[in-house]
């Protein structure tokens, strides 16, 4: 981050600045603006935040530069932020968040693609606070109605003889549930993620997790990091054929010829939003099955709707998988996660002891339950999609006009911006992605950078 | 020599006068506390059931599903593995402070605070307070933007902390916790080789499961647990060294010397193993374990995920080992019930973490830490340590009364709120006495105390009650067990 951080300084104080403002406040324009005329407007005046009837209550606690201060004392040098200036966030609605002197900001990265249904969405506040004053927290060693009530609601979501449910506390401890279950139930210890995917930050899930920065030096264990069926990067392009014999191969020549499973993300979100080649999932999972092997799907940022056009990722690529990891949207911001699983995956695991103390407690549960009600309710996967094509409508048209766009992708409120100073060489556009990043925040807008070069919304 | 033997003499009709006047005070105060227990003891010969403390408040009324329905959807959509306490599970509703209601608005003693989590009581009106009001301003920014609340929890959480012990990572459970500690140690020494204790719990994914010494944990997956390395567990009533904690410590050399490369990543271990059986380590076993451990370059880390936030007495329970930690692990307790972990280490350790990147999504929400600060402050306000001890001790020693009246109680051990009561068949022997131990659990539920069992052999009663637990309710609870053992 400091590394970035030099970047960043360089090049505004080098660089010809007008450009990227100019792109910048396109940009910024493009994304708040929810009316498709505005590209008539000129390229030099800031565009206005839509209207939103909400103030913000008068904050009283401790500045940034306290705040800040108090960090770097007590959370450690290792924990980083965005911008040279960190926003202080003190308030959030719907898909606004506020900072300390009431400055509202669109919030296009939802803390992380998790509050899917909005900041302090009423309906799920109801329920998380009612709950809250009733029980918090007694484990499942007794019995409670929220934690079934939320399984049945989020096993009638799941296609197959995906229907039973594990529920844990983040997307960390899910994958990692999910790589034991494939590993018990096969009885292999080989395992297969993707390069450029993230699947956590605990031990197994570091070994699966296949982006560097993520990755600390230690023992990953038998893991097989296959080609990246990534259509922009990928030396296949969007033929996902190319990209599945790699995994063959790996399976062939790298193991005994039986696996544990295969576990991916269908749009790589900390990769920066990289879908995956069509048709790709469907031959791997082939592969994998034929080689003892289970498949998982982690759906930790692209389920409950945000892909638009099908409620779980993995169903864009027309499979079923044999196990679901998720997280981030299940709980709009709750520290919750599960895995949904057959039964058959789910008796092996029924041989020893398997508990979560939190896991599944009744105000994550009853919040979680809320927000597959609110999403079904307000019809957001349909939003998603209608929104979702209309931000990818825009940001094409963007890319017809800069140069530094080297692709647009994603699908539904899963989008990624590539920015590249070379479109023939695809080399990545580090110091304009941060500068431009640092621009947004000025106009009010969040998003995220992943990889250096992808702005992802 | 006369007048010294005479002066000596007035001296020691002096020490003796003092000596008889306090072992008289001592039988006054021993007949008090027996005639009180013989009271109780004549009513429970006397089949008069003992009476709850009174609690003046009512539940909401329950109107969700029943038992049934609630069985049913868990048997479909939940984990075949899940398992409940009970022959007839009860259905918790609501809690307040140390008691749970079920759907019935029956009231029972809680005398397992939700596996030693519920610290301040169940609803404890500063931490809802607390969590209300901070979830309706918001609940998930991450880290990644400024908010107050994880840096004044971190900076509350460090002024707890002993030595250089000061800088906080948030997850949102113990096994996020110790998984991260473990990792920590390793990139710090540069060694893979862990140590942990036989008979300890540490977690449920992949490092943990390896750290967690007994097999009822540990999935049928090997491979996982490579470069851990388990040692003899310092346990005075089953360990063959009694409470000798130093020669349990040899084991830890003989494991460096023999066992690895004599460098070593690090140790971790609970101050008292809850999942074990509430088993306190010897005396002297730590401190001469931390030596050996730091002499091979090795890290020390105190698993608190159970002793932690006030439960034994002390803030920690590693405190009365007399030792300081590299690193302390801890969740359960520190949030009440919110999903919370955090690691607490030195600058030098968190270091290790600026190598490459690590993100916790939820971890330091404003919520949980909100709620965190607010635990803090109410083990302050409520002088949660002090009726640790005090409550504790007492509970202590009445369960060390029963155990002079029943044969089947082989071990009554523990320390503030986290006591264990182990049933043998045999106290020669120590044959664990697994059915009577089922069977008293359940009928005290039946009479409105619920504890929990553990121990390798489930055989132990684990009483980890909500720290504003009273004596009122500790004699109301070992008057049930009496009742019911009474009964056996």
């Amino acid at each position: 981050m400091a590394f970035r951080r030099q970047i960043v300084r360089a090049t505004l104080q080098n660089a010809n600045g007008n450009n990227f403002a100019q792109l910048a406040r396109a940009g910024g324009r493009c994304l708040s603006s929810a009316s498709p005329s505005s590209s008539a407007a000129p390229a030099d005046s800031p565009p206005q935040l839509p209207p939103f009837d909400h103030r913000p209550k008068p904050y009283k606690g401790p500045s940034a530069e306290e705040v800040l201060q108090k960090r770097k004392t007590y959370l450690g040098p290792s924990l980083f932020y965005y911008y040279q200036k960190p926003l202080n966030i003190v308030e959030g609605k719907m898909q606004y968040l506020f900072d300390e002197s009431g400055k509202r900001y669109l919030d296009a990265f939802a803390g992380i693609v998790t509050v899917s249904a909005g900041h302090c969405h009423p309906e799920i506040l109801k329920a998380i606070v009612e709950q809250s004053e009733l029980l918090q927290h007694a484990t499942t060693i007794y019995l409670h109605h929220a934690i079934a009530d939320f399984a049945e609601g989020l096993a009638e979501k799941m296609p197959g003889n995906l229907k039973v449910v594990y529920f844990v506390n983040s997307g960390s401890e899910a994958n990692e549930l999910a790589m034991m279950m494939a590993r018990l139930y096969t009885g292999n210890l080989e395992m297969i993620s993707l390069r450029n995917a993230y699947h956590g930050g605990s031990s197994n899930t570091i070994g699966l997790t296949a982006l560097n920065t993520w990755k600390y030096p230690i023992p990953q264990g038998e893991i097989h990091h296959v080609m990246n069926p990534d259509p922009y990067r990928g030396i296949f392009g969007s033929d996902a054929a190319g990209y599945a014999k790699d995994v063959e191969d790996h399976i062939a020549y790298g193991t005994s010829g039986r696996v544990a499973g295969f576990i991916s993300e269908t749009i790589q979100g900390v990769g920066g939003a990289v879908e995956l080649a069509p048709g790709y999932l469907k031959m791997v999972y082939d592969t994998v099955r034929k080689a003892g092997g289970v498949c998982i799907a982690d759906e930790v940022q692209t389920g409950f709707g945000r892909t638009g056009s099908h409620y779980w990722g993995f169903e864009t690529q027309g499979v079923i998988p044999d196990i679901v990891t998720m997280a981030k949207g299940i709980g709009n911001g709750l520290p919750l996660g599960a895995v949904v699983t057959t039964p058959e995956i789910a008796s092996v695991m029924s041989q020893k002891i398997q508990f979560n103390t939190f896991g599944g407690n009744p105000v994550c549960s009853a919040g979680g339950l809320a927000v597959l009600r609110v999403l079904d309710k307000e019809k957001r996967q349909q939003h998603c999609a209608e929104v979702g094509s209309h931000l990818i409508g825009r940001l094409g048209d963007l890319k017809e006009k800069y140069d530094i766009i080297g692709d647009v992708r994603g699908r539904g409120l899963m989008v990624g911006i590539e920015l590249v100073t070379d479109r023939k060489e695809k080399t990545p556009a580090k110091a304009e992605t941060a500068v431009l990043f640092e621009q947004l925040r000025d106009l009010v807008f969040t998003v995220s950078e992943s990889r250096r070069t992808v702005l992802t919304v | 020599m006369q007048r010294f033997v005479a002066r000596s003499g007035l001296l020691e009709g002096g020490r003796r006068r003092a000596q008889s006047l306090l072992r008289s005070q001592q039988q006054q105060q021993k007949q008090t506390r027996y005639f009180a227990q013989a009271a109780r003891e004549k009513e429970i010969a006397n089949d008069v059931l003992p009476k709850m403390p009174p609690f003046d408040y009512s539940p909401a009324p329950y109107t969700g599903p029943s038992v049934d329905e609630i069985l049913a959807k868990r048997r479909q959509f939940l984990s075949p593995s899940m398992f409940y306490l009970y022959k007839k599970p009860v259905n918790i509703v609501e809690g307040r402070m140390q008691y749970l209601f079920d759907e019935g608005g029956r009231r029972y003693l809680d005398g397992f605070g939700g596996i030693a989590t519920v610290n301040c009581g169940h609803c404890h009106p500063d931490v809802v307070d607390a969590i209300v009001s901070q979830v309706k301003r918001i609940q998930h920014p991450t880290i990644l933007y400024l908010n107050h609340a994880v840096a004044d929890f971190a900076e509350a959480l460090a002024s707890k902390m002993p030595g250089n012990l000061k800088v906080a990572f948030f997850t949102n459970s113990g096994t996020e916790a110790n998984e991260l500690a473990m990792m920590m140690a390793r990139l710090y020494t540069g060694c893979q080789d862990m140590i942990s204790v036989r008979n300890s719990y540490h977690g449920n994914a992949a490092g943990t499961m390896g750290a967690t010494g007994q097999r009822s944990w540990k999935m049928f997956l090997d491979g996982q647990q490579s470069g851990i390395h388990h040692v003899l567990n310092p346990d005075p009533y089953r360990g063959p060294f009694g409470s000798d904690g130093e020669k349990y410590a040899k084991d830890v050399q003989d494991i460096v010397d023999f066992a690895t490369t004599g460098h070593v990543a690090g140790f971790i271990s609970e101050a008292i193993q809850g999942v074990g059986g509430i088993v306190e380590a010897a005396p002297g076993y730590l401190p001469a374990v931390y030596k050996n451990v730091r002499k091979a370059g090795g890290l020390c880390i105190a698993d608190e995920v159970q002793s932690g936030f006030a439960r034994t007495g002390n803030m920690w329970g590693f405190e009365a080992h007399g030792v300081v930690p590299d690193i302390v692990t801890m969740a359960k307790g520190i949030g009440n019930g919110m999903p919370l972990g955090a690691v607490v280490t030195t600058p030098e350790i968190a270091e290790v973490l600026t190598r490459r990147s690590y993100f916790n999504t939820f971890g330091g929400n404003p919520v949980s830490t909100a709620a965190g600060l607010a635990v803090l402050k109410v083990i302050d306000k409520d002088n949660l340590r002090e009726n640790a001890s005090t409550v504790g001790a007492y509970m202590k020693d009445r369960l060390t009364a029963l155990k002079e009246k029943y044969e089947i109680i082989g071990d009554v051990r523990g320390r503030g709120l986290m006591i264990g009561v182990e049933l043998v068949s045999d106290r020669q022997k120590k044959t664990p006495a697994n059915a009577e131990t089922l069977h008293v659990l359940d009928q005290m539920k039946e009479m409105g105390v619920l504890i929990g069992k553990g121990g390798f052999y489930g055989n132990v009663f684990r009483i980890t009650p909500p720290l504003c637990f009273t004596k009122e309710d500790a004699d109301f609870l070992v008057d049930v067990m009496d009742y019911n053992m009474s009964k056996l």
